[in-house]
């Protein structure tokens, strides 16, 4: 018992949200980034040498609701193409890239390449992104869209409350479409979301937990 | 004598403006910052400046505030590249003699 509530604690603290406005921390900075969620678990930790890019580790795991699961371990590149820093805004697009080794209900190299853009201000916030993953005999490309409005404005150091609604549409997975409505915290020191997948739909509901952490 | 007086009295004031004035301050307005987390970068760089008396950033006002220690200077060239180094683009740069205290209060008097 010990062992599962460890391991389930590094899970929680080492599983990747997949959607986040800053996919990177400043240059010279590592950053953690977690989703734990009942149809899937991530975990990414990248350095960013500059603020353009970002090398790292990614471990994904498909859960379908019914099936086995697809465990993707692979080493990871995220590079910022385009960044406007606008008076009251900030608007980016962002590639991402990870190879590996899919192991579980399907197995061999796996990739999954993918791309995104954000435009967020003090108060809004969008998202849209695409990603392909794919290892033979599988392909669970994702597509998803994300909005918020943040309740109020905060100073620098004080925590930030948002809402996020996020629908998200996976090839090959039950569920297929998963919207997700959470309530995001972010100060200077860490992004938390806890939201609930599908709410409405009784044997799909799921809660799900998002953690970002820059050193 | 009273000349005299008076100017002794100013030179005795402007010592003492002099010796416990605000060390300077580079303050910047800087676009694109609109999230802490995300701006954490340029707080933490510029407190790791050996000449940083403290750092300040406000999302709102969009500023950012390094104050330096007496007697020390940082290149505008090299806060600019702070700032760049964490994303964001600078709109506009100067060197002030106020501390973060006197800009935090001169905020609060005009919201």
């Amino acid at each position: 018992m010990k062992k599962q509530l460890f391991v389930a604690s590094l899970l929680i603290v080492f599983s990747f949200p997949s959607y986040a406005a800053a996919l990177m921390g400043f240059a010279g900075s590592s950053m953690l980034m977690t989703e734990i969620g009942e149809y899937n678990q991530e975990l990414m930790v990248n350095y960013a040498p500059t603020v353009h890019h970002a090398f790292g580790v990614e471990v994904m795991r498909m859960s379908p609701k019914g099936s086995s699961a697809t465990t993707m371990t692979g080493l990871n590149y995220t590079g910022l193409l385009k960044r406007w820093n606008l008076p009251a805004a900030q608007a980016n697009i962002w590639v991402m890239g990870s190879i590996g080794e899919a192991k579980g209900q399907f197995n061999g190299f796996s990739y999954s390449p993918s791309i995104q853009f954000d435009y967020e201000t003090t108060r809004l916030y969008f998202l849209a992104k695409t990603r392909m993953v794919r290892a033979p005999g599988m392909n669970n490309d994702v597509a998803a869209i994300q909005a918020g409005f943040s309740f109020f404005e905060t100073d620098f150091d004080e925590t930030q409350p948002w809402f996020v609604l996020e629908a998200k549409t996976t090839r090959n997975m039950q569920p297929s479409m998963q919207v997700t409505p959470a309530l995001r915290l972010i100060n200077k020191n860490y992004f938390l979301e806890l939201g609930m997948t599908n709410p409405f739909n009784r044997g799909e509901r799921a809660p799900r937990l998002n953690l970002m952490l820059t050193y | 004598m009273m000349k005299k007086l008076m100017i002794v009295i100013f030179l005795l004031t402007a010592f003492l403006q002099a010796s416990v004035g605000f060390a300077a301050s580079i303050k910047a307005e800087v676009n694109g910052m609109v999230c802490a987390f995300c701006a954490k970068g340029i707080e933490k760089k510029l407190n790791a400046m050996p000449e940083a008396k403290g750092a300040f950033v406000n999302l709102k006002r969009r500023i950012v505030v390094l104050e330096l220690k007496e007697q020390q200077d940082v290149p505008l060239t090299t806060f600019e590249q702070v700032i760049t180094d964490a994303g964001y683009t600078i709109s506009k740069v100067q060197k002030v003699e106020q501390s973060i205290e006197a800009i935090k209060t001169e905020m609060k008097a005009n919201p």
